[in-house]
């Protein structure tokens, strides 16, 4: 039995709680195991149950109250993350840009306690990278983040462990779909900035407050995070050159397309280049694609061009990242099982 | 890719342009074409030709179609690389500041060719201008990159860069 915790219960929370009730068949199956709930909190109530909690149950509530459990949530987080017995953090506040909290708690203190910790949260990652991840190989556990960059589209799982052998010379990409659609509509409907920006408010595809998107910061803790993760480099979001898509206006959309040609927020790093800004992209380009896609093409030495799109934000696509690393460390887990009981015999 | 060839070609009507079409017929540009009609060689004479091709590819099959057609490379040389250039400025562009930055190209080891269109109200804020060139010198690209940078920071207006 895999126990898990889940910190954060707002759209992503709810996602996953909902794999976890769905996917029960899957992890007997391939692992002979099974998922178990034993806490859940949002920001004002918890949930905790040694036994396990019941899936539907938690939705149900959260939908019917706006709140996950039926008392209070615990005045000291980091003493409940230390003293409930669980295996698993599944950590999935919304991002802090400014400090990563309450997030970089929650990851650091689950880690120190021996926990493995599956998060979407960039705001840790795109501060505290190095800390972190240093933090989970002393204490013999595993820091995942699949999540945190491109929601359904695996960049990270494929960067480092299908393309393990490839040296891999640059990634670049989409990585907002919020700026990819505002900057698609004003090229196909001829809209002002702020028009479209208000349709992707309004879709709900853009908060109210939408800086954080246009303004590139998103795409930079993306880019941060890949650096971190995939060129083995020690940066932080504020290290990214960054120029968002706030002054684009509708006379730049239509010289680009004079010379057949969109712009787009591409995002791009290597060993010596960290950089998110609006770029000429030729009509067609893998990097032309529109609507709230992301794409990312990883640039390596033996595949050549390898590129991965999918979809970049949601309930379930973000599920979707989030599953695949716990199925991971269910793998890791299973693999050093065996590899005790082989030691043994 | 800028190419300068001499070509051997029968010395009756028709054989320079029959020479010439294929280097349309690949996207190729034609700057130059010079006679030697005092160089004769048999029935050939020479013509010595510059043009430009987007890509090697392109060059391979028009060298193709020359030596179907029996048009003969006697030499080709000057053959160099040429890149492209592309910047958007968005933003406040004054006209002073398309004139500084027209003149700074110019004055720039390396370029080629230049070409900037300007959109928008002149008295308003809200301008675009499409920068496109070629230069000969991969280093020159580096060096205007610089400079743009430098300009759009000094002068508060958004850079869009090419992708490649």
């Amino acid at each position: 039995m895999m126990d898990v915790l889940i910190a954060g219960f707002g759209v992503v929370g709810q996602g996953i709680t909902e794999v976890i009730r769905d996917k029960q068949d899957l992890f007997m199956k391939r692992f002979g195991e099974r998922v178990r709930i034993v806490g859940a909190f949002d920001r004002r109530s918890m949930a905790l149950d040694p036994s396990g909690l019941d899936p539907t149950e938690l939705l149900s509530r959260k939908l019917a109250t706006g709140q996950v459990g039926k008392v209070p949530v615990a005045t000291d987080i980091e003493e409940l993350l230390r003293e409930t017995a669980y295996d698993m953090l599944l950590e999935v506040t919304p991002t802090n840009i400014v400090d990563g909290e309450p997030g970089y708690t929650h990851i650091r203190t689950a880690l120190s306690a021996g926990r493995h910790v599956v998060t979407s949260n960039k705001g840790p990652l795109a501060l505290r990278f190095r800390e972190l991840t240093e933090l989970a190989a002393r204490n013999r556990v595993q820091l995942r983040f699949e999540a945190s960059v491109g929601g359904a589209m695996p960049v990270i799982n494929l960067s480092r462990d299908l393309l393990m052998g490839e040296e891999i010379a640059s990634i670049r990409g989409i990585l907002n779909g919020t700026c990819n659609f505002i900057l698609h509509r004003m090229k196909v409907e001829g809209y002002s900035f702020d028009f479209a920006l208000r349709e992707a408010q309004e879709l709900g595809y853009a908060e109210t407050d939408p800086s954080y998107d246009i303004d590139g910061v998103d795409s930079a803790c993306k880019l941060a995070i890949l650096a971190n993760a995939i060129f083995e480099r020690d940066v932080t979001y504020s290290d990214v050159v960054r120029t968002g898509i706030r002054g684009i206006n509708e006379e730049a959309i239509s010289l680009a397309a004079e010379q057949n040609k969109v712009i787009r927020l591409i995002g791009e790093v290597s060993r010596d280049k960290l950089e998110v800004a609006p770029r000429l992209v030729p009509a067609g380009h893998q990097l032309s694609i529109g609507g709230t896609l992301n794409i990312a093409q990883i640039l390596t030495d033996m595949a050549g061009d390898v590129t991965v799109v999918g979809r970049g934000a949601g309930r379930m696509e973000t599920a979707s990242a989030l599953l695949s690393d716990i199925l991971a460390i269910f793998k890791d887990e299973e693999a050093r099982r065996n590899a005790t009981r082989r030691a043994i015999i | 890719m800028k190419v300068n060839v001499d070509l051997s070609l029968m010395d009756v009507p028709g054989q320079l342009v029959g020479a010439l079409e294929p280097i349309s017929a690949n996207d190729g540009n034609i700057i130059g074409v010079v006679h030697h009609h005092d160089v004769v060689i048999g029935d050939r004479i020479v013509v010595n030709l510059t043009f430009e091709v987007l890509t090697d590819k392109s060059l391979e099959r028009i060298l193709e179609v020359w030596k179907r057609n029996d048009v003969v490379v006697v030499k080709m040389n000057a053959v160099y690389e040429s890149y492209p250039l592309q910047y958007l400025l968005v933003g406040d562009i004054s006209s002073s500041e398309i004139e500084k930055l027209t003149h700074g190209l110019e004055s720039m080891e390396g370029l080629e060719s230049m070409d900037i269109r300007i959109t928008g109200s002149m008295t308003s804020g809200s301008r675009a201008a499409m920068v496109t060139g070629r230069v000969t010198r991969h280093g020159s690209l580096e060096t205007i990159e610089r400079f743009f940078r430098q300009h759009a920071e000094d002068g508060g207006y958004m850079l869009i860069r090419g992708l490649e």
